[in-house]
């Protein structure tokens, strides 16, 4: 799996590990201290959760799916599969895929989110979503 | 809403077959438009002026010609003609468009951050004092506490440049990186009939969703000190070369 994540992260694309670079670069650098960011109330049980979400390309409706691994209320595994089958769509969602699991990966879930993202990007839409499903399937 | 925004996009849409800006693609002469309209084409009329033309709602032939259709076709260039000149083109007298050829209206620049606009009109007739309108790069913030917002890299969505902090009013972004082909992408120099190269970025703050979509598309061919002089705004950019240029009053904690 460290192999894995190490190679996925020479490419990094998606909203979601956005937010995860953001909580590293706004506080403290002691970036395995959790003391400076906001206090984590939700706990999250731990397993393998798995949602879909949906977006809109310019060529259409899209969808992604993610499986998140959550152990202690911290992410430990990502998979995203895309279900784009043709143009701009599949190009993104395979860029999209390449980078986001080793950004993702050991972020407390709960700092996955800015409110808002401000950019040009679809496909975070959908991952944003599929997040929320699954913080809300977790919640112990 | 659902039914503001289909009127919006009826009126406005270069892809449908059926809309005003598609008529007026296809039959020159005189055209009354919704009554939506004078905000719009006042704000484009003074960013053609601000951005000496650059900045022009008349690039909607050179969009098609550059492959941004209702295909999307993402076809590199062949030829693509010169965009003309607003005062060649169409006049307008603050009800109908008046055309002596056709003409292919392309609203990109504003009327999406527009159409929130008219949506949280909606909201406001129902009494509803406290939301926020999020049309993907778009967004309107009205009551509640202040929005924290990632201002997405533009050359690598998982990193933010910054993060903007947004209390009542709007934030618009604009980038190259999507609705991009080859050599290519959808924000037209309407001087030069191409793409604009310099700036590939652009975040603008306002108070309406209108002006700051319509800046943060003119950031890309106009220089921010002459809007200035026209508009009440704040902003971000990030040019080719990766440097970054802010105003002064921008509300965020930038990394870039």
């Amino acid at each position: 799996m460290k192999t894995l994540h190490r190679r996925r992260a020479a490419v990094a694309l998606g909203g979601l590990s956005l937010a995860a670079g953001l909580a590293g670069c706004a506080s403290a650098p002691a970036a395995s201290d959790e003391s400076g960011a906001p206090a984590a109330s939700a706990d999250y049980a731990d397993g393998d959760y798995a949602a879909t979400g949906e977006y809109q390309s310019p060529g259409g409706a899209e969808s992604i799916e993610v499986e998140i691994t959550l152990e202690g209320s911290v992410v430990t595994g990502v998979t995203v599969s895309g279900n784009a089958t043709a143009g701009n769509a599949l190009r993104y969602q395979t860029e999209f895929e390449d980078g986001i699991a080793a950004e993702v990966v050991g972020v407390n879930i709960d700092e996955l989110a800015v409110d808002k993202v401000a950019g040009s990007s679809l496909t975070s839409d959908g991952f944003t979503a599929a997040i929320e499903q699954i913080k809300a399937d977790a919640v112990a | 809403m659902h039914a503001r925004t289909e009127a919006f996009d009826a009126a406005w849409s270069r892809f449908r077959d059926d809309s005003l800006v598609r008529r007026i693609a296809t039959t020159p002469g005189s055209t009354e438009l919704p009554s939506e309209a004078p905000a719009l084409l006042d704000l484009y009329r003074t960013l053609y002026e601000c951005t000496d033309g650059a900045l022009s709602p008349l690039v909607g032939r050179a969009l098609e010609q550059w492959g941004y259709d209702s295909a999307y076709h993402l076809r590199t260039r062949d030829s693509v003609a010169p965009v003309p000149r607003w005062e060649d083109a169409v006049a307008w007298d603050g009800r109908a468009l008046h055309t002596v050829r056709p003409v292919v209206l392309d609203i990109g620049a504003a009327g999406k951050g527009y159409l929130v606009d008219l949506v949280a009109e909606v909201l406001a007739a129902a009494a509803i004092t406290a939301f926020t309108i999020d049309a993907s790069g778009d967004i309107l913030h009205r009551g509640g506490a202040p929005l924290r917002v990632a201002l997405e890299h533009p050359l690598d969505p998982a990193r933010a440049i910054g993060v903007a902090r947004l209390g009542d009013g709007a934030l618009c972004a604009s980038a190259s990186n999507r609705r991009a082909w080859p050599g290519a992408h959808h924000i037209l120099d309407a001087i030069s009939g191409a793409p604009a190269m310099r700036v590939i970025a652009t975040w603008v703050t306002a108070a309406s969703t209108l002006v700051a979509d319509g800046l943060a598309t003119a950031l890309f061919v106009g220089e921010p000190g002459r809007l200035a002089r026209e508009f009440d705004f704040e902003w971000v950019r990030m040019l080719r070369d990766g440097t970054v240029e802010r105003s002064s009053g921008f509300d965020a904690e930038m990394f870039a």
